[in-house]
């Protein structure tokens, strides 16, 4: 995740790149790449467009250098940049995607990693319920849950991704969690083992 | 710490320091939260539902592939008409280099052309060392056995003499060409070795070293499998060059540690002192080679498989207290610490649930005392119990 203490990092960063600087933007580019496509993947099944829209919001970067602003958050800028090149690509192959608002596009939150490991043994009836309640969430609660657990992204930064107020994105992300509660509270024998086993790691 | 005493599980997951501490904890996050669960424990209930509901949402990500990553870049390059690959070729390098010792955290990459071709005892890397006896095998291809629990040899600086353990061997190198010699060190072993150029090598259970009597050569080359710690006398005429597996460690004279067992997925190369550069050599279409020039008290790790590289700076001590007959960990997995001490006292211990070895484990372990004894100090430390089986393995259960 990101830390807080990179922001002057940023700044000067950014400042290097915006003064012709282009071993920097190398430095950016690495850095990241792997988040820019993986938030990419989650609208887009076709990872060959996702690497082109990622070229391209670089490309623009350098076009553009010289109208570009300071900013103390790259990584915000490059994720906004991405969803929006992503978003116009998907309309312009796709006619009928043409007809989704940005609103209602379509995001892909995986069911976790950590709940097919063996760390966990949730019982199948748990699991069901469980997935099915992921799936019922609506794309943008879905995309901000990503937004706020993978990339570690806070409340402001979410809303400025998704086009809400702070308090909208919070609320969205805050009725995810109580559905999952309401379900998980069901007291559960092998639940509670699962969970004393993630605390004393 | 008072705020978060009404906190429910949900206010928990709003909070910053938390999510940090579940998702890339830092010692900062992890005394804090241990010692506000163990001051509040009336809390752990809001805490444990937080952390599943966490690690629900939590989901698998795509990653580019380093040759994904070189590509797209390179398309990024070529549009912005920097045409000269070697150029570009070094702007990747020192972006990565840069940003493995200033930034953490960060996965990177690095390229540059292949340059040294690689020397000649490829042989070596395909014998095992299993549980094997130690010994000492010389270039006319006979065998010494060494037959103490940690044995010494050192060989004179011509390389035609060498003391095992107190006893003196000749060895004649007739002709102009390198003598090499090996040295096989089963589990429940270690070894120290001065070779003919003064630098020691201290190799671990489980290891081998691959190394000419003297070096005539322009470059010192030896060879390594498993893990060795190297005080590498100084030469600046010939750099020093340690072959593990894939990777490739250069050096004038400093001291490091070498992790390189074939069955573990890292390569760790720890660096105490000195400058070394790590370099790896990569597989696949674009068959580079990446370097990195490491600063002491850098750590990094190699993962073959996927060719990615973490970098982190580390207490040295913890990773090269093998030698004193001291395993030091801090947060390591519960796995990790037990694989040493499988190799140290050539034991089998097994888990009963692999979910154990996840548990983290600080602290000390003494490698004097029996490993029956290791283990009980293990267990004061996380939530298990030992049974020894007939056959004499162990099998460690969780509580």
């Amino acid at each position: 995740m990101y830390s807080v203490e990179n922001k002057e990092d940023e700044r000067l960063i950014w400042s290097r790149f915006l003064k012709g600087d282009n071993q920097v933007l190398s430095l950016i580019y690495l850095q990241h790449s792997n988040a820019l496509f993986d938030y990419g993947c989650r609208f887009a099944v076709d990872k060959h467009m996702v690497k082109d829209c990622i070229q391209e919001v670089f490309c623009s970067l350098i076009r553009t250098r010289s109208n570009l602003g300071e900013t103390d958050n790259i990584r915000l800028y490059l994720l906004k940049s991405l969803k929006r090149k992503i978003i116009r690509e998907l309309k312009n192959v796709n006619s009928q995607s043409s007809l989704i608002t940005e609103q209602d596009f379509p995001f892909d939150l995986r069911w976790s990693e950590n709940m097919d490991d063996q760390l966990y043994d949730l019982d199948e009836e748990k699991k069901h319920l469980l997935s099915e309640a992921m799936q019922s969430l609506t794309e943008r609660q879905k995309e901000a849950i990503y937004l706020r657990f993978n990339r570690g992204l806070e409340y402001e930064e979410i809303s400025f991704l998704l086009n809400l107020n702070y308090q909208s994105s919070r609320a969205l992300i805050h009725r995810a969690i109580e559905k999952l509660r309401e379900i998980i509270q069901v007291p559960n024998k092998k639940i509670n083992h699962v969970l004393f086993c993630i605390l004393h790691q | 710490m008072e705020k978060y005493r009404d906190y429910t599980a949900v206010d928990f997951l709003n909070d910053e320091s938390f999510l940090t501490w579940l998702n890339n904890p830092t010692q900062k996050e992890n005394d804090f939260w241990n010692g506000f669960l163990k001051e509040h424990p009336y809390k752990k209930a809001e805490i444990r539902e937080a952390t599943l509901v966490f690690n629900l949402f939590h989901s698998r990500e795509e990653k580019l592939g380093l040759n994904e990553t070189y590509e797209v870049w390179n398309r990024i390059q070529r549009e912005a008409k920097v045409s000269k690959r070697t150029v570009l070729l070094k702007f990747i390098k020192y972006a990565a280099i840069f940003l493995l010792v200033f930034l953490s955290g960060g996965i990177s990459y690095y390229f540059i052309q292949h340059t040294e071709k690689p020397i000649h005892f490829e042989l070596a890397e395909t014998t095992q060392t299993g549980s094997n006896e130690a010994r000492i095998i010389l270039s006319d291809g006979s065998e010494v056995s060494l037959e103490k629990q940690i044995s010494e040899i050192s060989y004179s600086r011509n390389g035609q003499q060498l003391i095992v353990n107190n006893d003196t061997i000749n060895q004649h190198s007739g002709n102009q060409k390198e003598q090499i010699n090996k040295v096989i060190i089963p589990y429940g072993k270690k070894s120290m070795i001065m070779l003919s150029d003064g630098t020691k090598v201290w190799l671990n259970a489980g290891s081998q070293l691959i190394y000419p009597s003297v070096f005539i050569n322009k470059t010192r080359q030896v060879m390594l499998i498993g893990e060795a710690y190297f005080d590498v006398a100084k030469n600046p005429e010939k750099p020093f060059i340690v072959r593990a597996s894939d990777i490739q460690i250069q050096v004038l004279g400093t001291r490091f540690d070498i992790s390189a067992y074939p069955e573990d997925k890292m390569i760790q190369t720890v660096l105490e002192e000195g400058k070394v550069t790590l370099k790896y050599s990569g597989k696949g279409i674009l068959d580079k080679e990446y370097s990195v020039d490491m600063v002491p008290n850098q750590k990094i790790e190699f993962n073959r498989s996927t060719g990615e590289s973490k970098s982190q700076m580390v207490d040295v001590s913890k990773y090269i207290s093998w030698k004193e007959g001291m395993l030091e960990f801090e947060k390591a997995d519960l796995i990790r610490a037990i694989k040493q001490v499988e190799r140290y006292y050539d034991v089998k211990i097994r888990l009963a649930d692999p979910m154990i070895g996840l548990y983290k484990l600080s602290g000390k372990l003494d490698l004097k005392d029996e490993p029956e004894e290791v283990l009980n100090v293990i267990k004061l430390t996380v939530p298990i119990d030992w049974q020894k089986k007939s056959n004499g393995d162990f099998v460690i259960i969780g509580k």
